[in-house]
């Protein structure tokens, strides 16, 4: 069965006996999560007829926590933007309690932010990659949408840890959850990019600066920090996230899953002409540019590798000085879901992306950021497993303004 | 080659480790079972798996970057070589090029002259091997099978700097690094059976130069044989184009062992190497290498030399016993068992060895245990038995499971040494053969070879020689 939200919807969904967080809770994955003997096309012909033959580790521990497995929801191709993705919705319209979906340039946050829900990227490392068709293997990470903070809190907790299934998870393990490393009641600092607030319109800061004023109200100390090199995100993420997407997609080939073109005269016409009429714009066109950062600009790439790098330390720094960094999730004229160019999509998620470059944990609260044509959402980064202390300021935040408002 | 010119010569020698498993997931390494047997999500690459890294192979291309003095690297990662083809569905092959495993080896080598030469290697670095293409016919249809037991096997290539000027030194090069990784035990280096597959670059320059002209790289050689040919081919083809004023560029080339010829494949290709972002940097920690290193075994060279001083060999009978490690082992255990060494070592060399190539038989399979082939030895040496009697008997006790004694027993394989039995002989052999007897007593020393021929004969071949020749000697004076 499915509907324009979701690609599948489990109509015959067996008992969950699990005790755990998440008992009568329901659920969602994107359609790029593998659930075993699902159809997990992830958006694209390049996987038409592909059905998954295990579960994903984050799809096995939602089962293990009690929640109960609703159906897969539509992704854009592979994940990449938000065309056509369906998690949003399927979260706002009531039809799940929380659902699954990749992250890769702030898809999961800028989903949220649209559909006026939670929207949480954890740290790099913190959840298991098995079973997501992944497309940036460095940035993509399993995020989880939801009405409710203490939701999104207890899907993290059940989809976080060690798998070995997974080799790239920091070993051992970083620790789950523990209150003590909470904000507590002590004063709090944020930082706002310099750079960051400047890129706004005079509209968008406007509404961003109301909120910052908020922030102050929940005794949290906002300051505005430089950070060397912001203006470089976007195109290191581009350069890096193609490159790495170039590779992942190597392996569409139409031979034993997804479209195969008919009437080729050999195997590399086969390949050829079934991968041109697999893929859509704008993936095809990221993958093109991947391809030539590989062959033909190497150097490019190593420059991007090493501006990452830099770009990695000066996030670690600032994080020694303030305990969240704190922007908009998205700019008012976004509508993530028309993006269809590789330059539309990374203006649309400039604002979410750069935790994708370091592989910080993000959060984007609805509501905060009122805006002509909408909420901007607030969007609250922390440091790398920092998760403890970025989910207890939202949280106090969250209290403060009920308390006031 | 002309006096004027000389060739450069480099290696890439690819290995195939021994292995339980597969290097990033855990299918059997068995390339010959039943095709797509062992294959899992995993090395079938479908989507959604990540690769899990075994540390079994890394175990084993330490130790065979070890047995070629490599330095290991703290830090080493894979990256993504980048093609497209059948039998890599994935479209890239995890290998290590920005940061191999073990880097600055060598191995030293004696050239057919008996000078000594030292061959630098430049890298070792791990790699999963591919998916086997298999092209048959379906009726009239050509098709191309792909078999996936062999896609994702651990393998490490060896980088050799150019430092080799001929196909002798490049075979023996290869003699001696097949040597090196099977004392190992990491690989058993077989290009017949395909757990080694080795690529050479060649190129010529004028004699005393040291620039690096264009190389041509050759594929498709079979045996270390055929590796000598297609090099040895191969420069006198870019001479000659030398001579004709042809360009030499850049490309790959196969060795027809039939027409004995190299000819073009394609132009030389060479993949981008990006980094794997899944597979996490190998860190190797002292304590870690130090355990391994303990799994090396006494190289060849020095258990040659430790030979020479233990057992009194000479260094040409030592290096001969050390050319396997199996070999080493069965003479050492043969030696252990009271035997001469001496005499153990020129037998293994001489008759045991070459009778265990005949029945397709190892010192470790056969029937011939070192304590019997060294119960044979001291019969030989207590002159119980003579030694053409010996060799009947070696091959019986490779033949069957009966005990020494029972066969030398019932075969009658005893010597004739009792002074008035052979006395016996002679004086009857001397009386059959006045002739023979007078024409020595003139001089013709031939006549005793005759003589003993014949007395030899009588015993059926079980008289001790030297007794027969003494007691044979003396009755003719």
């Amino acid at each position: 069965m499915q509907s324009e939200i979701f690609c599948h919807i489990d109509t015959r969904p067996g008992s969950n006996t699990a005790r755990g967080a998440l008992v009568g809770k329901r659920a969602a994955v994107q359609a790029c999560i593998s659930v075993e003997g699902w159809p997990t096309e992830a958006g694209s012909a390049a996987l038409r007829g592909f059905v998954a033959v295990e579960d994903a580790t984050v799809v096995e521990r939602l089962r293990d926590a009690g929640a109960s497995l609703v159906g897969n929801t539509r992704s854009s191709e592979l994940g990449f933007g938000l065309h056509g993705d369906g998690a949003g919705k399927a979260v706002a319209g009531g039809h799940v309690d929380v659902a699954l979906m990749t992250d890769t340039m702030g898809e999961a946050r800028a989903a949220a932010a649209s559909a006026g829900v939670f929207g949480f990227k954890p740290s790099y490392g913190q959840v298991s990659r098995f079973g997501l068709v992944g497309l940036v293997p460095s940035m993509d990470c399993c995020s989880i949408l939801a009405k409710r903070l203490e939701d999104i809190e207890d899907v993290f907790t059940a989809i976080r840890d060690g798998d070995d299934r997974d080799p790239s998870l920091p070993d051992p393990a970083p620790p789950p959850l523990s209150p003590s490393a909470g904000p507590g009641r002590r004063p709090l600092s944020a930082g706002v990019v310099a750079q960051c607030l400047q890129g706004l319109s005079s509209i968008e800061r406007a509404a961003f600066e109301a909120a910052l004023s908020n922030l102050e109200r929940a005794g949290i100390a906002v300051r505005e920090i430089p950070f060397d090199k912001y203006e470089l995100f976007p195109v290191v993420h581009n350069v890096i996230g193609s490159v790495e997407a170039s590779s992942s997609c190597g392996k569409f080939d139409g031979v034993r899953y997804g479209h195969r073109a008919a009437g080729s005269r050999n195997w590399n016409e086969m390949y050829l002409r079934s991968r041109a009429e697999s893929f859509g714009l704008p993936l095809k066109a990221y993958l093109f540019q991947g391809a030539c950062f590989q062959f033909e600009q190497y150097a490019v790439f190593e420059k991007a590798c090493r501006i990452r790098s830099e770009l990695v330390g000066q996030s670690r720094r600032l994080h020694g000085e303030v305990d969240v960094l704190v922007s908009p999730a998205r700019r008012a004229a976004s509508e993530f879901g028309r993006a269809n160019t590789v330059g539309q999509l990374y203006e649309a998620f400039s604002l979410t992306l750069p935790a994708n470059v370091t592989g910080q944990p993000a959060l984007t609260l609805p509501g905060l950021v009122p805006c002509e044509g909408g909420d901007l959402g607030l969007q609250l980064m922390g440091a790398p497993f920092g998760e403890e202390l970025l989910l207890g300021i939202a949280g106090r935040i969250l209290q403060e303004l009920e308390g006031t408002g | 080659m002309s006096m004027d010119h000389e060739a450069v010569i480099g290696l890439e020698i690819h290995v195939q480790l021994n292995c339980e498993a597969k290097m990033f997931c855990r299918c059997p390494s068995r390339p010959g079972d039943e095709p797509n047997r062992n294959t899992c999500p995993i090395c079938l690459w479908l989507p959604g798996n990540l690769p899990r890294f075994n540390r079994e192979a890394l175990e084993q291309a330490i130790l065979a970057s070890l047995a070629l003095d490599c330095e290991i690297q703290k830090e080493s990662a894979f990256d993504q070589k980048v093609y497209y083809y059948p039998d890599l569905p994935k479209g890239y092959q995890l290998s290590q090029f920005h940061m191999p495993l073990a880097m600055n080896g060598h191995l030293n080598i004696t050239d057919a002259n008996g000078a000594r030469k030292t061959i630098r290697i430049r890298k070792v670095h791990m790699e999963e091997d591919v998916a086997r293409l298999v092209h048959e016919n379906e009726g009239r249809t050509p098709v191309s099978l792909v078999d996936f037991n062999r896609a994702g096997m651990p393998l490490v290539e060896i980088v050799t700097e150019p430092d080799l000027r001929n196909s002798g030194d490049a075979m023996e090069f290869l003699r001696c690094l097949i040597r090196q990784i099977r004392y190992s035990g990491s690989s058993e280096c077989s290009m017949e059976q395909g757990t080694m597959r080795v690529d050479a670059n060649v190129s010529i320059r004028p004699a005393g130069s040291d620039q690096f002209n264009t190389k041509v790289e050759i594929k498709n050689m079979n045996s270390i044989r055929s590796v000598g040919d297609a090099i040895a081919y191969e420069i006198e083809r870019q001479k000659e184009c030398l001579v004709d004023g042809e360009p030499i560029v850049l490309h790959t080339r196969l060795w027809d062992p039939e027409k004995r010829v190299t000819s073009p494949m394609r132009g030389k290709f060479e993949g981008p190497c990006v980094p794997d972002p899944s597979v996490p940097r190998i860190v190797i920690e002292s304590e870690y290498l130090d355990g391994v290193r303990t799994r090396l075994p006494e190289m060849p060279e020095q258990k040659a030399q430790r030979f020479v001083k233990q057992y009194g060999l000479t260094y040409e009978d030592a290096a001969t016993m050390c050319s396997e490690r199996s070999v080493s082992e069965y003479f050492e255990a043969v030696a252990n068992c009271g035997a001469s060494s001496r005499l153990a070592a020129q037998w293994i060399a001489a008759q045991v060895l070459p009778l265990l190539k005949e029945c397709d038989e190892t010192v470790s399979t056969s029937r011939l245990t070192p304590d019997r082939l060294a119960g044979l030895l001291k019969m030989l040496e207590r002159d119980e038995i003579n030694s053409s009697a010996a060799k009947e008997v070696l091959g019986k006790l490779r033949g069957s499971d009966a005990p020494l004694k029972e066969i030398v027993e019932s075969g009658g394989f005893r010597q004739l040494s009792e002074v008035d039995q052979l006395e016996a002989v002679v004086d009857r052999v001397l009386e059959e053969n006045p002739s023979a007897v007078e024409n020595f007593r003139k001089g013709a020393s031939k006549a005793l070879g005759f003589l003993m021929g014949q007395a030899m004969q009588a015993t059926r071949g079980k008289a001790n020689p030297r007794l027969l020749k003494e007691i044979m000697t003396r009755k003719l004076e």
